[in-house]
């Protein structure tokens, strides 16, 4: 029997046969306020408890219920209006007031049923019945129509074939459809739901999926190629979990799986390479680490993030909030954060050997070739040392106190005088002594050494690349550090000790000790069964609205890492609920589900407004029509390559570093030649934008200008902004007048300019349009190459260019 | 009216809209002129950032009894309380007295070190808080704390807020100008717009005639064909519009192509300092090799403070090479060379303001991540230190020519009216007319601030009384 109806039941009965108050608090109140959590201190499981109240007082005063706290907050008389999860039933709140006043008296015997939250979102979904509607079929469409006709809505007319596959493929490869494949969609002689159903599993099966979607995740992941601040260090094998995170979208990994292995591919799959880099997922954030001297307050950090990152992109709960505090609209405890928190502490830092041909925890190339190393590189110093010494005092030796400046320069640094020291500082500059210098004093026979090792070194480079590893997490065995709730979130002022669990929202309950027999602590394999199990009432509700979002635009809840209390957004509740049934019941296939939504007529639409959808949804949110969108900061560079024709659609590896103009790369931290150090290979340089260097603490500056996340946190939707920058970067930064370039060299007529970058003919007007400016840029020019150039960057800077219908 | 307006003329061609229709266009315009909360004593910021870490007991907080135990150490319980970065163990270090001397300016009396003699003179102008404290002893997260609220990286910066809160009022310039001497210690975190817009984002400007990323035509294009390729898009953008009925955001997308124009036209005037008179660079120090650099970015901000600009932040000191970081190995080079450079460009900065009568309006602030050790970090250096440090206000009703707040007697410790990041950003926000607690955005299911929980210091009405 759902929970639901045992608890009506109960009050049903309770009411008619005498319900008591202490029954009352047990199911509406005791989730939060038990000996265990105790949220605002108050307790409400025995009647000194409710007597003595919490924070803010006595909760219950016997005998005068206008007076007691409790009986004000639940009749929303006074702050804070409780359960936060919604106001009880008019029966329940007269119960307390007469409890109260006939002297609180306590029965602890006649309690029975389990404490409960109603929240909408910690109730597993069942699925409703689809909504029956005349004339149509699409469950989805089902229910659509049935909140469009609740608020007088007509739905929009489907949009044309031409539409449709450039929303389809920008949508599911973040790319446009080309010319060939438009006419060829628009001219399938196959009905319009055989020809649809046709390209959607195309545009699935291609590997640009999983280039797009697993994007998405990425930005979820808060993904990232460096660590961040100052010196913002490269994570140099990062891209691993990248290309992880791709492939799973390809393969249509089941969600749960795909879960399971990010929190936990280390103890569950502990054989397994390639469920393992899954555990890249804890690795590919800013590195807290970072700061020195401050060890406990950088892995409190690292973990506060983890219990961030995971509640929210997983179950869509911003747990983070109780770090310092109880939550303040969700029944989440602050001691809910450090039970999350625990989970996390035994976690430290691993490398995934991709295959097992080398001896474990040992690259053996690797290892080699840094002992080989080191031997060349002392060979080479005690080549180098002897002219440089003479180098550099022959230098010296020009200045007037020249014996006292080589005698500092001599003396180790550590035993230097202060005054030698400034010696040294002052002439630093005259006593370097450049490798041409060395190299031009040297004798035959060590130039021939030289020679030789040079030889040595670069055959050492030959078969040189990434490790075959992956950075990922296993725990430091089967007894975790402890874990302590820190008092307002100060890692400094430790409170009580805290053990892995549960939240309490969700059913609470804490996490076993591990088996003997293993040497990890199994917190994390718990944590990762527990969300991805059928039953958690959020996982797969979050997950469909995601996919959901990215289809549409916006979410059927529109804050899709919030299903708390405050997630009162909802525009849909029946259709989300039955998709996250449909999902869990497909076995967690996201193709699926990709599948279900596309054929529905809902998401075949026209963008253009329907008569009377402004005034009355200005937002859209029941999706009379489809939303309008702009590309995004990656599909406006890639379909330029695409239009350009240069896109280069080479999958995976090492992050690609593309060449930018110096006033771009103005403000990096560091030596630019270090921070950002461009692919040598010009090729490399078109690839896709997934696969370009993420640095933390630099943006490519087109992205950072149209919107894309900087890694920093979880980004669960991104801005859509409109700004001037935004214009000036797409007309005048050195790619976009390059690819303008390209574009007009592959593409020089008017009809060949269209079809690449919009993938149709010109109409007739546009065509005379296009020729009469290219005719008046040329005379201001004086050249047709220069006007095409100037064609081809006005079509790249058009609305037609930069949005989806 | 204004939209329609606004979308006829634009067929007229790029330039010949007026702004007003143009605003209306960009219907949602996120920078549009805003009211505060409250009254407001400051209507712009200019944010000078001496990052790298400025000696507060060398500049701006004389510490007697510091220069009479120089050479001695701190007591052990004292030296307990402070870490630092490259002195190994702060009880075996000895305590260094200032090098400089400090000397009494303006009528005020108040004590500045000779490092800023140009700044001395204008003492009555500034308001020491001599009591800035915190606990982050490395650049980047200082840096990141100061500017943004937290030591990581990731959350909007001062100006960010402050230009969501305040929006700009000459929409043809950004609304919030970053100038740096290249290089910075944190990188663009520091000056981002975190989880807010992008449009809230600071925008570099870079030294020369084209100040902007991206603001000039590319090569070879004459500014004639710039227009018409723009009017060419805008043609295209008219059609394609037409095509769908009616879309904001298509309209707000044809406005920024104008907004662009408009700002290709209009920053290279603001930055163009050619018709300013010799005097007037003079006074900045561009006529001296020396001060030339940082007394530009000082012009340049007074021009667009006038220009309506809302908030700009001038950084001082690089990563490499300038830098007031090399205090750790000499404090006197580092402190001479980086003061040298910027003195008297800020107290022309303050002079000209008030001769331009913007010093009423604008707030300016001088400040850093940190100050450096009473101790000495080897034979000539002082390190990092977090724990009391000082910053100054001036301007907008400030008044100045005191000092707020104390450090110990050794400049170790703020003591008496300690302020935090936070205190001092809700401070600078209620100059603003921007009440901390309100200026709110929804994110992540919380109401984000920049103080978030904290800035319950806030110290305005010891400012500007």
């Amino acid at each position: 029997m759902p929970r639901r109806v045992a608890a009506l039941l109960l009050l049903v009965v309770g009411s008619a046969f005498g319900a008591t108050g202490p029954e009352v608090l047990h199911t509406r109140c005791l989730q939060c306020h038990n000996a265990d959590t105790a949220m605002s201190e108050l307790r409400l499981d025995s009647r000194d408890g409710a007597l003595a109240g919490g924070k803010r007082g006595a909760a219950v005063v016997p005998g005068s219920p206008d007076s007691s706290l409790l009986f004000r907050a639940v009749s929303h008389q006074a702050e804070p209006h409780m359960p936060p999860t919604g106001k009880l039933d008019a029966a329940e709140i007269a119960v307390l007031r007469d409890w109260i006043a006939a002297g609180a008296k306590w029965d602890a015997a006649a309690i029975s049923a389990a404490p409960r939250s109603e929240w909408w979102a910690f109730q597993a979904p069942e699925a409703p019945a689809v909504p029956e509607v005349a004339g149509v079929s699409h469950p989805v469409d089902a229910f659509v129509a049935a909140k469009l006709a609740e608020q007088g809505l007509q739905p929009a007319p489907p949009a044309d074939r031409r539409t449709l596959i450039r929303r389809a493929t920008f949508d599911l490869h973040g790319l446009p459809a080309s010319y060939d494949e438009t006419k060829a969609f628009e001219s399938d002689p196959a009905g319009d739901d055989e020809a649809w159903k046709a390209l959607v599993e195309k545009l699935l099966a291609s590997e640009r999926y999983g280039e797009k979607w697993g994007r998405h995740w990425l930005d979820l992941v808060r993904y990232g190629d460096t660590s961040g601040f100052e010196q913002d260090p490269y994570n140099l094998e990062a891209w691993r979990y990248r290309d992880y995170v791709i492939d799973s979208f390809n393969q249509d990994k089941p969600y749960d799986r795909f879960v399971k292995e990010q929190l936990a591919g280390d103890e569950i799959w502990p054989e397994d390479p390639a469920a393992r880099t899954g555990t890249g997922y804890y690795r590919v954030n800013a590195n807290r680490d970072m700061l020195f001297k401050v060890e406990e307050q950088n892995r409190y950090e690292k973990l506060a993030d983890y219990v961030d990152t995971t509640s929210k992109v997983f179950l869509a709960l911003t747990v983070g909030c109780a770090r310092c505090h109880d939550h303040k609209f969700d029944p989440i405890p602050q001691k809910d954060f450090y039970r999350m928190q625990a989970i996390f502490a035994p976690a430290v830092n691993d490398r995934v050997f991709l295959e097992y041909n080398s001896a474990r925890f040992y690259d053996l190339a690797w290892n080699t070739r840094d002992f080989k190393l080191r031997n060349i590189a002392d060979h080479l110093r005690a080549i180098y040392r002897p002219y440089e010494k003479k180098l550099r005092d022959e230098k010296l030796r020009t200045l007037p106190d020249g014996a006292q400046v080589i005698e500092a320069f001599e003396t180790a640094k550590e035993k230097r005088s202060p005054e030698q020291e400034e010696l040294v500082t002052e002439n630093e500059e005259l006593a370097k002594v450049g490798d041409d210098e060395v190299r031009a004093a040297m004798s035959a026979s060590d130039a021939e050494q030289l020679d030789a090792l040079e030889r040595r070194l670069v055959s050492l480079f030959k078969g040189y690349g990434p490790p075959n590893m992956a950075p990922g997490v296993i725990d430091v065995g089967r007894e975790s550090p402890r874990t302590y709730l820190a008092i307002r979130g100060n890692p400094e002022a430790p409170g009580e000790e805290v053990g892995p669990g549960y939240l309490t929202a969700l059913g609470g309950g804490d996490i076993p000790d591990p088996p003997l027999h293993v040497q990890t602590t199994y917190r994390r394999k718990h944590l990762a069964e527990w969300i991805a199990r059928p039953e958690n009432p959020l996982t797969a509700r979050v997950m469909v609205n995601r996919i959901w979002q990215f289809h549409f635009g916006e979410g059927l809840v529109e804050t899709p890492s919030d299903f708390g209390t405050r997630a009162t957004r909802v525009s849909n509740r029946e259709l989300l609920d039955w998709l996250a049934v449909q999902f869990v019941e497909s076995g967690w296939s996201v193709k699926a589900m990709h599948r279900l939504i596309m054929s529905s007529e809902t998401y075949r639409r026209s963008s253009v407004a329907p008569a009377g959808a402004a005034e009355k949804d200005p937002a859209n949110r029941y999706l009379s029509h489809f939303n309008r969108r702009r590309l995004q900061a990656e599909e406006i560079r890639d379909a330029t390559l695409f239009a350009s024709g240069k896109l280069n659609l080479e999958m995976g590896g090492e992050p690609v570093v593309v060449p930018l103009d110096q006033e771009e790369l103005y403000g990096i931290t560091g030596t630019p030649s270090d921070r950002w150090v461009v692919t040598w290979d010009p090729k490399q340089h078109t690839r896709r934008s997934v696969y370009l260097l993420q640095r933390r603490a630099f943006q490519h500056p087109m992205f950072q200008v149209f919107d894309a996340p900087d890694g920093m946190t979880t980004c669960e939707r991104r801005n859509e902004s409109t700004t001037a920058p935004q214009s000036l970067t797409l007309l005048n930064s050195r790619f976009m007048v390059d690819q303008s370039q390209a574009l007009a060299d592959e593409a020089p007529t008017v009809e060949q300019a269209w079809r690449m970058s919009f993938g149709r003919d010109p109409r007739p007007e546009e065509k005379a349009a296009a020729q009469s400016f290219l005719s008046a840029q040329q005379k201001r020019l004086g050249d047709a190459e220069r006007a095409r150039a100037e064609l081809a960057r006005s079509l790249l800077n058009s609305n037609e260019f930069l949005y989806v219908d | 009216m204004n939209r329609r307006n606004f979308l006829l003329k634009t067929g007229a061609g790029f330039g010949a809209v007026a702004l007003a229709d143009l605003l209306a266009a960009a219907s949602s315009n996120p920078l549009a002129s805003k009211q505060p909360h409250q009254a407001a004593k400051a209507k712009a910021v200019i944010y000078l950032f001496m990052h790298g870490g400025v000696s507060h007991v060398d500049t701006f907080d004389y510490k007697p009894e510091l220069q009479k135990r120089s050479g001695q150490p701190l007591s052990v319980e004292l030296a307990k309380t402070i870490k630092t970065s490259f002195i190994h163990d702060p009880t075996k270090a000895i305590l260094r007295g200032s090098p400089w001397e400090f000397k009494p300016g303006g009528r005020s009396g108040l004590l500045v070190s000779d490092l800023y003699p140009h700044l001395r003179e204008r003492a009555d102008d500034l308001a020491v808080i001599r009591s800035c404290h915190s606990n982050i002893f490395d650049h980047a997260p200082a840096i990141y704390h100061v500017s943004s609220g937290s030591q990581f990286p990731g959350r909007p910066c001062l100006g960010s807020w402050v230009t969501y809160g305040l929006g700009t009022e000459n929409q043809n310039l950004p609304a919030f100008v970053v100038m740096s001497d290249g290089s910075t210690k944190s990188g663009p975190p520091a000056y981002s717009a975190g989880f807010l817009p992008a449009v809230y984002q600071g925008t570099v400007f870079r030294g020369g005639e084209n100040p902007i990323l991206h603001l000039r035509n590319p090569v070879g294009v004459t500014d004639d064909a710039q227009k018409a390729t723009l009017d060419f898009v805008n043609q295209l953008d008219q059609r394609h519009l037409a095509a769908r009925g009616e879309d904001s955001t298509l309209e707000a997308r044809i406005a920024a192509y104008e907004l662009a124009y408009r700002m290709q036209a209009e920053a290279p005037e603001a930055v163009d300092l050619a018709g300013e008179s010799e005097a007037t660079k003079k006074l900045y120090g561009i006529d001296d090799p020396k001060t030339e650099d940082f007394g530009r970015k000082c012009l340049l901000a007074r021009r667009l403070v006038e220009r309506g600009v809302r908030f700009i932040q001038l950084y001082s000191g690089t990563n490499v090479g300038d830098d007031w970081d090399d205090a750790h190995n000499d404090l006197i080079g580092s402190h001479v060379k980086m003061a040298g450079k910027t003195d008297k460009p800020i107290a022309g900065l303050l002079a000209d303001l008030e001769a331009h009568g913007l010093l009423d309006s604008t707030l300016v602030i001088w400040g850093g991540e940190f100050g450096r050790t009473p101790l000495a970090q080897g034979a000539n250096g002082r390190d990092h230190h977090p724990y009391g440090f000082s910053m100054w206000m001036a301007g907008a009703g400030v008044q100045g020519g005191r000092a707020i707040g104390a450090t110990d007697d050794f400049g170790v410790h703020a003591a008496e009216e300690k302020v935090d990041a936070h205190d001092v950003n809700a401070t600078i926000l209620r100059l603003l007319g921007l009440d901390h607690e309100r200026l709110t955005y929804l994110y992540q299911g919380r109401d984000q601030s920049l103080t978030d929980v904290h800035g319950q210091g806030e110290f305005t009405a010891k400012l500007v009384s």
